[in-house]
């Protein structure tokens, strides 16, 4: 007998597009696909050890919610290091990856403002987060010319519309263009002077090479702005699902009441791994990026060569092209995987991955 | 901490916080068994780091892992499902709670649940909009269900029917004949139903599990849950399961990308060691649920204290109700001036403020110094109340 509370379900989740929007692979599903913004890597012994040693020495029951204390301590000083923030431990929240930051974050913070602005141009795991539960979303528009980042007036302008909470990234997540720090600067202060807070996505920030200014260095970031990324990434843990959210205290609670209700914990493994990972990254990180900006800067020059339309992007971890249909179906014809601009609300762009396979891409796509 | 009065989850981790200062504290409260991850399964996940800790994943899970769960379900539930299309992998049971939830509540779906239950199932009804709709249970029933109330439970609101069994936290087991009728009541009735199977293994006496998807109708109609948490002791590695008809699962694929984008590969191969390998761990271990639900069931008889039989389960929901006073405070007093952590029943149902869940996941001596000092506590508070 056919159901017709199951035809409602299921029309009402179809008609849902934001929860249908594209889902963007972590990391390489084969050699030539290139979609992903996760860094491949070896895993480090000393990482396989750590963790290992902690599920034979029993570390395989649930810990705490927000997290094993060292990992937060761990991710805490790595924010303050590396993005100038003033986190404390109690500030963190280790997630089971950088969607579930999202996830968290879009709708637990934003249960505290009537609307989010979110890019016109983002990665496509903002909108099903927000797609999971109503939200009332207010496209922010963004300039194609700087990477597809919504401008000083775009923000200033919806925060003086009334919207209070935005998502933002940078570097963004389809072409990798960072704000700089005067632009940072300057969206803290329009912000500010709403009050208004915002969700910021840094987890492209290690691969930009020089200074990446984060909302959260600045004076009373702490209570207004939580960021969000991957923990640790280019360690060889992006298909262990680790992220963290580090957030104002009294945004704190309510994220990891609803992390409970999800999840309870995350992962001991990869919470260890992590751990390990934390006292490695530095070291790893600097010589990953020194690898990446030369190959992106050799990529780059060849896609001059070739007369391809390279967006300007500052993550070294990927290159973004304006790409006519055709270009895509040729890319698609030779075999490989790219991000769709389309799927982060940026048609007739393409994100690449930079890796060796990269420059057969190009000529492809050439 | 907060000076408002904990309720519900909130409760729950404010004993647990409370808990850890003590360094002699039993605790019977969560659902954390004490045994730690057989070994081969931890042998598997070092495998899995050092040969596949790059390795992409769809969200709905590693293909091996869907068939050895489809195998699994198979085999234990009598359930059919697809590995490609009908079972979707997640972080642990809890978030195929929540998934499940979302999949089928809309704001204002009314969800007709057997009381008292797990508490997150509220948690995730009031994120989903959804209603909840309480069918009584009582000890002196054991807890059971009965499919007459349920039926008188429905509305033109009514969404689904929320069927645990083992129950969480009063540990009756749905009967096959009343589970038939449950599943008849949803065909009828047009309802859809969530299924949390997670403790099918943990059954006592001559108690039988049946899963309503097992049955003719049940599959199209209900979502399955289950974990490797109890089963396998592998609480911290967050992984579990949803099988369900493939229309419906493909919105549950979608939900999950959109919560936390899909699951640790580690705890994915370290799951498909525990399905695929030697099963003499679970039966152990089951083995030792059982001689520790009889001493518990003794302690508190030791006591006089009533409770509903468990027939399945981890736990014993036991009713403190001669102490006049509410079960948040009883577990506090108990944890206070014993050290023994045991969950206060207010937490579970605003109803079941006279009782405590106490679970048996620890070894047997440390249950027994347990039952001794509650057997203190209890002599204590009601030494107070006299006085």
């Amino acid at each position: 007998m056919a159901s017709e509370n199951k035809s409602e379900i299921l029309a009402q989740h179809e008609a849902n597009s934001a929860l249908n929007a594209a889902t963007v692979a972590p990391v390489a599903r084969h050699d030539k696909d290139l979609s992903a913004d996760g860094i491949a890597s070896p895993l480090d012994e000393r990482i396989i050890a750590a963790s290992s040693e902690a599920l034979e020495a029993g570390h395989t029951h649930y810990v705490d919610v927000p997290g094993i204390a060292p990992l937060r301590a761990a991710i805490a000083e790595f924010l303050n290091n590396s993005s100038g923030a003033s986190c404390e431990p109690g500030n963190i929240i280790v997630t089971a990856g950088v969607q579930e930051s999202r996830f968290l974050t879009m709708q637990k913070i934003g249960e505290n403002f009537e609307s989010i602005a979110v890019p016109a141009v983002a990665h496509p795991g903002a909108q099903k987060a927000l797609g999971v539960r109503a939200r009332n979303v207010i496209p922010l528009p963004v300039d194609a010319e700087r990477g597809y980042l919504p401008s000083i007036e775009s923000i200033s302008d919806v925060v003086a519309g009334g919207c209070r909470l935005l998502y933002l990234e940078s570097p963004s997540r389809l072409s990798g263009a960072a704000y700089k720090t005067d632009e940072v600067a300057a969206i803290g202060q329009a912000l500010r002077d709403a009050g208004a807070s915002a969700i910021w996505d840094q987890g492209l920030a290690p691969w930009v090479d020089g200074d990446c200014p984060s909302l959260a260095a600045l004076e009373d970031a702490p209570a207004l702005f939580t960021t969000i990324g991957e923990a640790f990434p280019g360690m060889g843990l992006t298909s262990w699902h680790i992220g963290y959210i580090a957030a104002p205290e009294d945004q704190i609670p309510s994220m990891q009441s609803q992390k409970q209700i999800m999840a309870i914990c995350t992962s001991t493994a990869a919470q260890y791994a992590a751990l390990e990972a934390s006292n490695l990254f530095a070291e790893a990180r600097a010589s990953k990026l020194a690898q990446l900006s030369q190959l992106r800067n050799r990529l780059v020059e060849m896609a001059a060569d070739r007369s391809l339309d390279v967006i300007s992007g500052d993550a070294k971890n990927i290159i973004a092209l304006r790409a006519p249909a055709a270009g895509a179906a040729n890319l698609r014809g030779a075999g490989f995987d790219f991000a769709d601009g389309a799927s982060f609300g940026a048609p007739a762009v393409i994100r690449l991955k930079v890796n060796a396979a990269t420059a057969d891409a190009l000529h492809a796509l050439s | 901490m907060s000076k408002k009065k904990a309720e519900g989850t909130n409760l729950l981790y404010q004993l647990m916080s409370e808990a850890r200062s003590y360094d002699d504290v039993i605790v019977m409260g969560r659902g954390d068994p004490d045994f730690d991850t057989p070994p081969h399964i931890v042998a598997a996940a070092k495998e899995a780091m050092i040969n596949h800790h790059a390795d992409y994943s769809p969200p709905e899970g590693l293909p091996a892992l869907r068939e050895a769960i489809a195998d699994r379900v198979k085999r234990v539930n009598n359930i059919d499902v697809d590995p490609a299309t009908e079972v979707v992998v997640t972080n642990g049971g809890q978030e195929a709670l929540f998934l499940m939830v979302l999949a089928l509540l809309s704001p204002g779906d009314e969800l007709i649940v057997p009381e008292p239950n797990y508490n997150t199932y509220a948690d995730s009804l009031a994120f989903a909009g959804g209603v909840k709709v309480e069918v009584e249970t009582y000890p002196e029933d054991d807890f059971r269900a009965d499919p007459a109330d349920v039926r008188a439970a429905i509305s033109d609101k009514s969404r689904g029917l929320l069927l645990v069994s083992p129950n969480n936290p009063a540990a009756s087991v749905i009967s096959p004949p009343d589970m038939r009728e449950m599943l008849d009541i949803a065909i009828s009735n047009d309802l859809m139903i969530i299924a949390d199977d997670i403790y099918d293994l943990f059954v006592y006496d001559d108690f039988e599990h049946l899963s309503p998807a097992s049955l003719p109708g049940g599959l199209e109609r209900t979502l399955t849950l289950n974990a490797f948490s109890k089963a396998y002791s592998m609480t911290g590695w967050r992984l579990g399961w949803i099988v369900g008809p493939a229309d419906l699962m493909a919105r549950v694929r979608e939900l999950k990308a959109a919560i936390s984008g899909g699951t640790s590969i580690i705890s994915q191969h370290a799951g498909i060691a525990a399905l695929t390998g030697p099963q003499d761990a679970v039966e152990m271990m089951a083995d030792a649920y059982r001689r520790r639900r009889r001493l518990v069931l003794d302690g508190l008889d030791a006591m006089g204290i009533k409770y509903g039989l468990p027939q399945g389960g981890q736990f014993v929901f036991a009713d403190i109700g001669f102490t006049g006073m509410d079960s948040g405070e009883v577990a506090q007093r108990i944890l206070s001036d014993q050290h023994v952590l045991a969950y206060p029943g207010s937490a579970f149902s605003k109803d079941r403020k006279n009782y405590l869940r106490m679970t048996f996941l620890q070894p047997e001596d440390q249950l027994t110094e347990g039952l001794e000092r509650m057997k203190v506590a209890m002599h204590n508070i009601m030494a107070d109340r006299i006085s």
